[in-house]
């Protein structure tokens, strides 16, 4: 009987004091900047041909090409050249644009979408932050000026 | 007020009023450096490749063809009488009918002629480098940014001139011509760099289709916005990469020259381009063109390149008449800003200078008239004349003669740089050619 009692108290006493220790460990987080390996300069055959399938989602002949990259050549502050070029293209129909509604309805979603579309990776937190509260702030923010924007940006330039 | 206190405020007082004058919009001090001649100067880059021989010394089809008709076919720019036979220069069909003069007075008349200079490269790029950089662009490659500072540079870093009243007008985008607009030089660059237009790519059929229906967005409402999600994307990146800076138009100055282009494709499918009279060739549409940058924005710097008479190399009928029309072009040019443009009108000087000349010998083609035609490669290559007109210049002087030449191409920076008030900014730069001087003090 004593046995039996010394055995059945082990037994709880191993099977109460026996608790897994927690174990502490940590998520893998990229402390690099965003686009860390994109330092390739496109060229303005380049950045149109790419620009024009992000906005159009299709493809332009390598003759409008070539005469789009005449076009970028023959205007001296390049970046004004390419405000010149962005809007021609917004003022073309055909260029696909998400809704301003649904981009109001998710930011979220709609952020990412962009960050994809543009600069093919996703958004930090902080990128994803900014620009949440850059749309619930400000009505005036189009998906067509989001857009603008991002074509505009250095980082589009590269690949 | 104590004496002590009186002399400490009194001089403080007197040392802001002297410098103020001198800050610079960046908000850089910079020494004075005098008062400069003009208020604005206009830059031909005379036109791709001059014999000293049909141009100053006006010989006409004597000392090229063997055949004895001499004659001014640059009778805006230079004095002297035309040819009275074998014209093939002109408009109609042979080229027979010379383009009237358009200035009252030739330019040789209105300033100084410097007859004989020393170009320091026979070749077109190298050539319009050292007019543009100063130095004798002995390691510049083709395709490649000018590797010391371009006038452009020096005017906007040291003279604190806005972008946008900087211009590089060039006839085409070919030889490396749209390269010019600024250096890579480390501490000038591109943000000191010069806006640039090829128009007759920018406002022909390709910018026409491609440039010519820009949507219009606020300024505030809309552009303001995009720039501000603009700047912080690329604050995101610039840990990544050192992205090519813009050469420094504002935000008002991009808005200004989007303006300007809608009013060109407006004016170029109206036809009222202020072109020359005669405008049958791509020099002379440039110069209609950069007339209308002139006035709409009475650059401080205008360059315009000219290169028609670079097809000497196998016509030498089509070089007489490219010749002939860039002469008319200048005449344009210097009669446009005169009565077209009031501001400018009295205070703005006009150089034209070659990039280089052309051979004493011909190579072995010939054209429609069996005439010769010449390279550019043997000493006579580096022979150019000078011409300068206008504010601050000296009228009915000429300086220098064959076989005693006076001045270099790369002059033409310390010039434009007296006439603009920062020579010596310029000298002290220590980036252009040693042997290179102001014109003026050649004079």
């Amino acid at each position: 009987m004593r046995r039996s009692l010394l055995l059945g108290l082990t037994l709880v006493l191993v099977a109460t004091g026996c608790r897994k220790e927690p174990i502490y460990e940590l998520d893998q987080v990229d402390l690099r900047p965003p686009s860390p390996d994109k330092d390739q300069l496109k060229t303005n055959e380049e950045y149109a041909a790419i620009l024009h399938a992000n906005l159009f989602q299709t493809g332009l002949s390598a003759n409008a090409l070539f005469e789009l990259g005449q076009c970028i050549e023959s205007i001296g502050d390049k970046e004004l050249a390419r405000e010149v070029l962005i809007s021609n293209f917004m003022n073309k129909p055909g260029v696909i644009l998400p809704t301003d509604t649904a981009m109001r309805a998710d930011p979220d979603a709609f952020i990412t979408d962009t960050y994809r579309r543009f600069l093919v990776r996703d958004p930090s937190e902080a990128e994803r932050t900014w620009f949440r509260n850059l749309i619930v702030a400000d009505p005036n923010i189009t998906t067509e000026l989001v857009y603008y924007a991002f074509a505009l940006s250095n980082e589009h330039l590269y690949y | 007020m104590d004496r002590r206190r009186f002399i400490r405020q009194a001089g403080a007082a007197a040392a802001a009023a002297f410098a103020a004058p001198y800050i610079l919009p960046s908000g850089r001090l910079f020494a004075a450096s005098g008062g400069g001649l003009a208020q604005h100067v206009v830059l031909v880059l005379f036109a791709g490749g001059v014999r000293q021989q049909e141009s100053v010394l006006q010989r006409y089809l004597a000392d090229s063809q063997g055949e004895p008709y001499e004659g001014n076919v640059l009778y805006n720019m230079l004095s002297g009488a035309p040819p009275e036979m074998k014209i093939v220069y002109g408009t109609g069909l042979g080229g027979i009918n010379p383009i009237p003069s358009v200035l009252g007075q030739s330019l040789q008349q209105q300033g100084t002629l410097f007859r004989e200079m020393h170009a320091v490269s026979t070749g077109h790029f190298g050539g319009l480098n050292s007019l543009l950089q100063g130095s004798t662009a002995a390691t510049q490659g083709l395709q490649q940014k000018p590797l010391n500072p371009t006038i452009f540079e020096y005017l906007r870093r040291h003279a604190g001139v806005p972008a946008s009243k900087c211009w590089f007008v060039g006839n085409s985008i070919g030889g490396s011509v749209p390269l010019l607009n600024y250096s890579e030089h480390p501490t000038y660059g591109a943000r000191y760099g010069a806006n640039f237009f090829a128009p007759n790519v920018t406002f022909g059929p390709l910018g026409q289709q491609y440039l010519g229906d820009a949507k219009v967005y606020h300024p505030e409402e809309q552009l303001g916005p995009v720039y501000a999600m603009k700047a912080f994307l690329d604050n995101s990146f610039e840990h990544v990469v050192d992205a090519p800076t813009g050469i420094g138009n504002t935000a008002a100055e991009k808005a200004d020259i989007k303006a300007f282009m809608a009013e060109m494709f407006q004016r170029t499918q109206n036809g009222a381009i202020a072109h020359p009279p005669v405008h049958d060739n791509g020099d002379l549409t440039t110069v209609g063109y950069a007339c209308e940058v002139i006035r709409w924005f009475k650059p401080t710097l205008t360059v315009v390149n000219l290169s028609g008479v670079d097809g000497c190399h196998s016509n030498f009928t089509g070089y007489l008449a490219s010749l002939h029309r860039a002469d008319h072009a200048v005449g344009h040019l210097w009669d446009f800003i005169q009565t077209q443009v009031p501001g400018m009108a009295g205070n703005t000087t006009l150089i034209a200078v070659p990039e280089c000349g052309r051979n004493d010998d011909p190579n072995a083609i010939k054209d429609q008239n069996d005439w010769f035609s010449y390279d550019h490669s043997d000493a006579n290559a580096h022979r150019v004349f000078g011409l300068m007109a206008g504010a601050g210049v000296q009228a009915g002087l000429q300086v220098g003669a064959e076989g005693s030449p006076v001045g270099l191409v790369t002059d033409v920076v310390p010039t434009v740089a007296e006439l603009l008030g920062i020579k010596s900014e310029v000298l002290s730069a220590g980036l252009i050619d040693p042997q290179s001087m102001s014109l003026f003090d050649r004079i």
